[in-house]
C-alpha cells in the first residue's frame, strides 16, 4: 500500500503515454482498442485509489512524490494532489474510458494513431494537474497542445487547418507569456532567498514587489484566460469545436478549458495576490461580459455544435467570476464562490461533454449538425431525447442537477463581494435557458416531417454505454453535492482564507524535510 | 408517515417513467399514477394531526449543500400552512389524477403523462415543505420543469413546444428575482432557513437598522419571483399560452397548485413582508391591477380554456392583493377555495372538450346541458362559487379580500377589485350560457356524439362541487350570524406573525370598523354581481351573435383591444424579443466575426508576411507545423535549463 501511495500519481500520469507507444507497435486496430481501453481503465483505477485514500481533512499536497532532477537549478520531479486538483483529476480519468468507448465503432483513417494521440493527451492533462514544479507543469501544459493540434488538424472538418492553426497560435502565444513570467519569478525567488527552485511550494513564498506582481500576473493571466477562454480571447474556441471530431470536442470542453481556470487558482492567485486584487474587477467584468455575450451568440447559431461551443464561453464565464470573487482590502476570497467555481468546472465537463457526445450521435447518423435539418426527434429517438433533456437541464442549471449547485454557489458568492457583478451574472440563468431550450426544441420537438429523420435508429448499446454514465453523473452531482465537495473543502478554505500569504506543504506521500526547501536530495 | 407523503409521488413517477414505460396497458399506467397519489393523500391525512400544534415541527433530512458559511440541509417544515397545502396538493391532485385517466384514454403515451404528473406533485411537495429557501427553490424550479414538460406533452405540435418554452423562460425571469432574494437574505441574515429567519425577525433582538432597510430589497426581489410563478403583471403572459397542455394539467398545475406558489412563498415569509411596507404597496397594486386587467380580457375570449386561464390570472391577482394589504389568511383562504372551484371548472371544461371532440371554441357549443346533465350541474355550482354568489365558497373568500382592500388599500384599490368581480360574474355566466344554454351550434357529426362522461370522470367533479359549495363556511365573517366565525383565520394564526416593529403600518388589520360599513360593501358587490350576471344572461342566453352585434356597433375599438389581449404579446415581441435578437445577431456577426476575428486574422497575416521575408516560414503542412512547434519547445527548455 505504501508503495502504491507513493507512486500512484506517476503511474496514472505515464500509463497513458506508455499505452500510446505500445499502440503504435500493435498490428491491428481491434487490439489497439482493447489496449487503450485497458490503459485508461488502469488510470481510472489509480484515480479511484486516490479518491478512496485521499485525506479530506488535509489542505496539503497528498500522494506526494519528489525526486531531484537537476539540483543545480533546483528543478525537481514533484508530483502531488490536493483538494483543488482532485476533482478535476477524477473527471479526467473518468472521461477517458467513455471517450474511447465513443470511438469504438468508428473506423476512419489512421484510427490507431488517433487513439494514441488521445492517450498522449491524457498524460498531458493529468500531468498538468499533478505537477507542482514549474518546469514539469510547463512541459505537460505544452504537451497537451500537440495531440490536440493533430486531432483537429487531421481528423477535423473541412476548415480544420484554419481552426487548428488558430487554436495552436492562440494558446501557444498565451503560454509564452507564462513562460517568460515563470522565468522572471524563478529569478526573483533566487534573488530573495539565494537558492534556485522551480518548486511551486517555494515559489509561493516569494513576495514580489507590487509593480513586479502586476507584470507577472498579467503574463500568467493571459495564458490562462486564453485557455479558458475569456472574452475577447475566445474566438479560437467556436472554430476549434466546430472543426474538431466529436471526441476531440469532448476532451476540449471537458478538461482542457478547465486547466485555464485551474491555473488561475493554482498559480495566478496565490502567487500574485495583490495584483489579483487590482485586476479582479477587470477580470470579473470580462467574465460577466462572457456570460451574457456567449449566451447571446449561442442563441444565434444555426449549427448545433457551434451553439454548444458558444455556451462554453458563457459557462466558463461563471467559473472565472467564481475564481476571482474577492474584494480589494477584503480579508478573504469568497469560499462559496470558489467552491462553486470548482464544482462548475466538473459539472461543465459532464454536461457539455454529454452535449458534444449527443451532437456527435446525430451527426454520425445524418452528417449534418444544422438545427434546421432536425425536428421531432423525440418521436424517432426517445432515449436520445431523454438524455438530451437531462444534459440540457444540467446545462441550464436546473436544481437537481450539478449545474445548479455550481452556478448557485458562484452567484451567491460573487453577490457577496459585488452585488453588481452578481446581479448581471444572474442574467446568465435566463439566457442559458433561452438558447438551450431553443436547441432542444429545434432538435427534439415539432413535427417529425423530414423524411431523413423518420427512420433514425435510437441509441445503440454502445452509445448508451457512454451517455448514461454522463447523464447519471449530472443528476448525482445535483443531489449529493456534499459527497464531492467534502474532499475539497479543506483546500478551498485554505486558499480562500490565506490567498494573500499562501503556503502549501506536503502531508502525505514520500515526505522529506526536503520538499519545502532546496537543499535536500529527494528519492530513495 | 410524513416521508411517505413525499415518497409515493416520486415512486409513481419512477415506476411509470423508467420501469414500466410503454410495456404495460394504459390502465396500469393510470392506476400507478393515480394510486400513488391516493396513497400519498391517505398518508397526508394521517400526518395532518402533527401540524396542528402551535409550533412548527421540523423534520431533519440529509445535509444537502454546504460551502463556507452557507448551509442548506434537506429540512422540512410541518406547520399549519404547509399542512393545508399538503392536503390541497394531494387531495385535489388525487381527484385530478383519477379524472385524467378518462381524459387521456385516447393518448398513446399515457405513462409519460402520469410520470410527469407524479413528478410534479413530488416537486410541489418539496416546494411546500422546504424549510429553507434553497429547498423551496428546488421545488420551485422543479414544478416549472414539469409544467414545461406537460405543456409540451404533445411535443409534435409547434404551438405546444413554443408555449412550454415560453412558460419556462418567463418563469426564469421571476426566478432571477427569487435567486437575488436568496443572495441578499444570506448576505444580510447569514442564513436562508425559514425557521431561523423567523426567529431572528420575530425576536427582533439581533435586528439592526441595516437589516431592516435591506428587507425592502429582499422582499421586492422575492416578489418578482412570485410574479413569475403566480402569473402577475407583467409576467403573466405565459399562463394563457400554457393552456395548450392537456386539460388535467391546466386544472392541477395552472389553476389549483403551482401558480399559487408565489402566494404561498409570500405567506411563508409574511413576517418579512410585514416589515417592508413599500414592497407591500407594490404587491397590493400589482395584485389589484392584475385582477382587473385579466378579468377584462376574459370577457371576450371565445376559447373556453382561455377564459378560464385569464380568470385564473385574475383570481391570483386577488390572492396577491390580499397579501399586499397584509391579510395573508384571506389570501390563503382564497387560494384554498379557488383550488376547489377552479379545478372543478377546468375539469368540467375538459369534459366538454372531450364531448366536443377536442373543440374548444364556445361559439360552436351551446345547449350542452341536455347532453351532459351532470357536467352542467357541477359547472353551475362552480360558476356560482367563483362569481361570489352568497353562500358559496368564493363569496366568503373574495369578500374578505375586498373588505381588507377597502380598509388597507382605500377606495381605489377596492374599486379595482370590485370592478374585477363584476367582470368575473359577467364572463363566467357568459361561459355557462354559451356552453350549456341556448341553441346547440355544433355541426351534425359532433352533435351526434355528444355524451356525458364516464363515472370516473364526473365523480371527482361532484366531490369538488360539494367542496366548492361548502368550504366557504370555514371562514365566515363575524358580521354574519353563524355558529363559528373565522375558523380558517384562527387556524393560520400561529403562522402569520407580525413583528412588533411593523405594527404601526398595519393598524387597519386590528382596528374595529362599524359592521354597517362591511354590510354596505358586501351588498354593493352582491348587487353588482347579480346585475352583471343578469346582463350576461340577457346578452348570451341565445348564443354569441346578439352580443357580438352590440360589441361591434357600440364598443368596436374596446372589443378589438380586449380580443387581442391589449396587444401585450405583440408589444413584448416588438420591444424586447426582437431587439434582443437583433443585438445578438450584431454581437455574433459584427463583434465576433468581423471585429475580433478580423483583428486576430489580421495579426496572423501580418506575421505571415514578416515570416515570408525570412526563409523560415509556415508552409501549411502539418508536419512542418509540428516540427516547428516541437523544436520551439525544445529550444525554450534548453534555454531554461542551461
Amino acid at each position: 500500500m505504501e508503495f502504491i501511495n507513493h507512486h500512484v500519481l506517476s503511474f496514472i500520469t505515464f500509463v497513458p503515454l506508455v499505452t500510446a507507444l505500445v499502440l503504435l507497435a500493435l498490428p491491428s486496430l481491434a487490439l489497439a482498442r482493447w489496449v487503450s481501453m485497458a490503459g485508461s481503465l488502469l488510470c481510472l483505477a489509480g484515480g479511484l485509489h486516490i479518491w478512496a485514500h485521499f485525506d479530506a481533512a488535509s489542505a496539503g499536497m497528498q500522494f506526494t512524490e519528489a525526486y531531484a532532477w537537476i539540483p543545480a537549478f533546483g528543478i525537481r520531479y514533484l508530483m502531488g494532489v490536493d483538494g483543488l486538483s482532485l476533482l478535476l483529476l477524477m473527471l479526467t480519468v473518468a472521461l477517458q474510458p467513455l471517450i474511447l468507448l465513443s470511438l469504438w465503432g468508428v473506423d476512419e483513417k489512421r484510427q490507431k494513431a488517433f487513439l494514441a494521440l488521445f492517450m498522449v493527451l491524457e498524460t498531458g492533462m493529468i500531468g498538468s494537474l499533478v505537477a507542482f514544479d514549474m518546469v514539469f507543469f510547463y512541459m505537460f501544459w505544452e504537451a497537451m497542445l500537440i495531440p490536440m493540434y493533430f486531432i483537429i488538424g487531421i481528423w477535423g472538418g473541412s476548415n480544420r487547418i484554419y481552426a487548428t492553426t488558430k487554436f495552436i497560435i492562440y494558446t501557444f502565444v498565451g503560454s509564452l507569456f507564462m513562460l517568460v513570467a515563470a522565468i522572471g519569478l524563478y529569478i526573483l525567488h533566487y534573488q530573495q532567498t539565494g537558492v534556485y527552485s522551480t518548486s511551486l511550494l517555494d515559489l509561493y513564498q516569494t513576495t514580489p514587489l507590487y509593480e513586479t506582481q502586476m507584470w507577472l500576473f498579467a503574463a500568467f493571466a493571459v495564458a490562462f484566460l486564453v485557455k479558458v477562454p475569456v472574452f475577447p480571447f475566445h474566438t479560437w474556441l467556436p472554430d476549434a469545436h466546430t472543426e474538431a471530431p466529436t471526441a476531440g470536442s469532448v476532451v476540449l470542453a471537458g478538461v482542457l478549458l478547465k486547466l485555464g481556470t485551474y491555473g488561475l487558482i493554482r498559480f495566478a492567485i496565490p502567487l500574485f495576490p495583490q495584483a489579483v486584487e487590482t485586476f479582479a474587477p477587470l477580470i470579473v467584468a470580462l467574465g460577466v461580459i462572457g456570460i451574457v455575450y456567449g449566451a447571446l451568440c449561442a442563441w444565434m447559431q444555426k449549427d448545433a455544435k457551434k451553439m454548444v461551443a458558444y455556451s462554453s464561453v458563457s459557462h466558463l464565464g461563471f467559473v472565472v467570476i467564481g475564481c476571482i470573487a474577492l474584494q480589494a482590502g477584503g480579508q478573504q476570497m469568497s469560499v462559496e464562490a470558489l467552491t462553486g467555481a470548482l464544482y462548475q468546472m466538473i459539472n461543465h465537463g459532464v454536461s457539455t461533454g454529454a452535449l458534444f457526445f449527443l451532437v456527435g450521435v446525430i451527426y454520425e447518423r445524418r452528417h449534418t449538425r444544422l438545427l434546421a435539418d432536425f425536428g421531432g426527434l423525440a418521436k424517432a429517438m426517445p432515449w436520445f431525447g431523454t438524455i438530451l433533456i437531462v444534459a440540457t437541464l444540467s446545462s441550464v442549471g436546473l436544481p437537481g442537477t450539478g449545474g445548479f449547485v455550481g452556478e448557485f454557489l458562484i452567484l451567491l458568492g460573487s453577490f457577496q463581494t459585488s452585488a453588481l457583478a452578481g446581479t448581471f451574472a444572474s442574467l446568465g440563468v435566463l439566457l442559458g435557458a433561452i438558447y438551450m431550450l431553443t436547441l432542444c426544441r429545434k432538435i427534439l420537438f415539432g413535427p417529425l416531417d423530414n423524411p431523413a429523420n423518420k427512420e433514425l435508429e435510437d441509441l445503440t448499446p454502445r452509445e448508451f454505454g457512454y451517455l448514461v454514465p454522463m447523464a447519471l453523473m449530472a443528476i448525482v452531482m445535483g443531489i449529493f453535492p456534499n459527497f464531492f465537495l467534502d474532499k475539497s473543502r479543506a483546500s478551498i478554505e485554505h486558499l480562500a482564507k490565506n490567498y494573500r500569504n499562501y503556503r502549501l506543504t506536503a502531508t502525505s506521500g514520500m515526505l522529506h524535510e526536503s520538499i519545502p526547501t532546496e537543499t535536500a536530495e529527494a528519492g530513495h | 408517515m410524513f416521508w411517505m407523503v413525499i415518497f409515493f409521488p416520486l415512486l409513481g413517477a419512477f415506476v411509470n417513467g423508467l420501469v414500466l414505460r410503454n410495456r404495460v396497458p394504459k390502465l396500469i399506467s393510470h392506476m400507478v399514477g393515480a394510486g400513488s397519489l391516493i396513497a400519498a393523500f391517505v398518508c397526508a391525512v394521517m400526518t395532518f394531526p402533527t401540524v396542528l400544534g402551535e409550533n412548527a415541527v421540523i423534520v431533519h433530512g440529509m445535509d444537502w449543500l454546504q460551502a463556507g458559511g452557507f448551509h442548506a440541509p434537506f429540512n422540512f417544515v410541518l406547520d399549519r400552512l404547509s399542512g393545508l397545502m399538503m392536503l390541497v396538493v394531494t387531495g385535489i391532485g388525487s381527484l385530478i389524477h383519477i379524472y385524467a385517466g378518462g381524459y387521456m384514454h385516447e393518448e398513446d403515451e399515457v405513462w409519460r403523462f402520469f410520470a410527469y404528473l407524479n413528478l410534479f406533485v413530488f416537486m410541489m411537495l418539496l416546494l411546500v415543505f422546504g424549510d429553507n429557501m434553497l429547498v423551496m427553490f428546488i421545488g420551485w424550479e422543479g414544478v416549472g420543469l414539469c409544467s414545461y414538460l406537460l405543456i409540451g406533452y404533445w411535443y409534435e405540435s409547434d404551438a405546444n413546444a413554443a408555449a412550454g418554452m415560453k412558460a419556462f423562460i418567463v418563469n426564469r425571469i421571476g426566478d432571477i428575482g427569487f435567486l437575488l432574494g436568496i443572495f441578499m437574505t444570506y448576505k444580510v441574515f447569514g442564513t436562508v432557513s425559514f425557521s431561523e429567519l423567523r426567529e431572528i425577525v420575530l425576536s427582533g433582538a439581533g435586528m439592526q437598522t441595516l437589516q431592516i432597510e435591506a428587507i425592502g430589497s429582499i422582499t421586492l426581489a422575492l416578489f418578482i419571483g412570485a410574479c413569475g410563478k403566480s402569473a402577475q403583471l407583467p409576467l403573466y403572459v405565459w399562463l394563457p399560452d400554457a393552456m395548450a397542455g392537456p386539460t388535467p394539467v391546466s386544472a392541477l398545475i395552472h389553476a389549483a397548485t403551482m401558480v399559487t406558489a408565489g402566494i404561498y412563498m409570500m405567506t411563508r415569509l409574511n413576517f418579512l413582508f410585514y416589515l417592508a411596507p413599500h414592497t407591500q404597496t407594490v404587491v397590493m397594486c400589482v395584485g389589484a391591477a392584475t385582477a382587473l386587467f385579466a378579468a377584462t380580457i376574459a370577457i371576450v375570449q371565445t376559447d373556453i380554456k382561455k377564459v378560464l386561464a385569464y380568470s385564473t390570472v385574475s383570481q391570483l391577482g386577488y390572492m396577491v392583493l390580499g397579501c399586499g394589504v397584509g391579510a395573508y389568511s384571506a389570501g390563503v383562504f382564497h387560494l384554498f377555495t379557488h383550488a376547489c372551484f377552479k379545478a372543478l371548472l377546468f375539469m368540467g371544461a375538459g369534459s366538454v372538450i372531450v364531448a366536443m371532440h377536442h373543440k374548444q371554441d364556445m361559439r360552436e357549443m351551446g345547449g350542452l346541458r341536455k347532453y351532459m346533465p351532470v357536467t352542467h350541474a357541477v359547472m353551475f355550482v362552480g360558476v356560482l362559487a367563483i362569481i361570489g354568489f352568497p353562500g358559496l365558497a368564493g363569496f366568503f373568500s373574495k369578500d374578505e379580500i375586498l373588505w381588507r382592500a377597502w380598509t388597507g388599500g382605500g377606495p381605489i384599490i377596492w374599486g379595482m377589485g370590485a370592478l374585477a368581480a363584476l367582470c368575473t360574474a359577467f364572463y363566467m355566466v357568459r361561459l355557462l350560457m354559451l356552453t350549456f344554454y341556448g341553441p346547440n351550434r355544433s355541426d351534425h357529426h359532433t352533435r351526434e356524439h355528444l355524451h356525458e362522461t364516464p363515472v370516473h370522470m364526473w365523480a371527482p367533479l361532484v366531490v369538488l362541487a360539494i367542496m366548492s359549495a361548502l368550504v366557504g363556511y370555514l371562514n365566515v365573517p363575524h358580521i354574519i350570524p353563524f355558529p363559528a366565525h373565522g375558523l380558517f383565520e384562527h387556524y393560520l394564526e400561529p403562522v402569520i406573525k407580525m413583528p412588533a416593529a411593523a405594527k404601526e403600518h398595519w393598524e387597519h388589520l386590528e382596528a374595529a370598523y362599524p359592521a354597517s360599513q362591511e354590510w354596505l360593501l358586501m351588498s354593493i358587490s352582491v348587487l353588482g354581481m347579480l346585475l352583471s350576471s343578469g346582463l350576461a344572461i340577457k346578452l348570451y342566453g341565445n348564443g354569441p351573435a346578439p352580443a357580438l352585434a352590440v360589441w361591434r356597433s357600440r364598443f368596436g375599438g374596446a372589443y378589438d383591444m380586449l380580443l387581442n389581449k391589449y396587444y401585450v404579446d405583440e408589444i413584448y415581441d416588438a420591444y424586447i424579443v426582437t431587439p434582443l435578437r437583433e443585438m445578438s445577431h450584431f454581437m455574433w456577426k459584427v463583434i465576433d466575426v468581423m471585429i475580433i476575428d478580423g483583428v486576430v486574422n489580421g495579426v496572423g497575416q501580418a506575421c505571415t508576411l514578416i515570416g515570408g521575408l525570412t526563409s523560415f516560414r509556415m508552409s501549411g503542412s502539418l508536419h512542418r507545423h509540428a516540427m516547428v512547434l516541437v523544436l520551439g519547445i525544445l529550444c525554450m527548455l534548453t534555454v531554461l535549463i542551461f
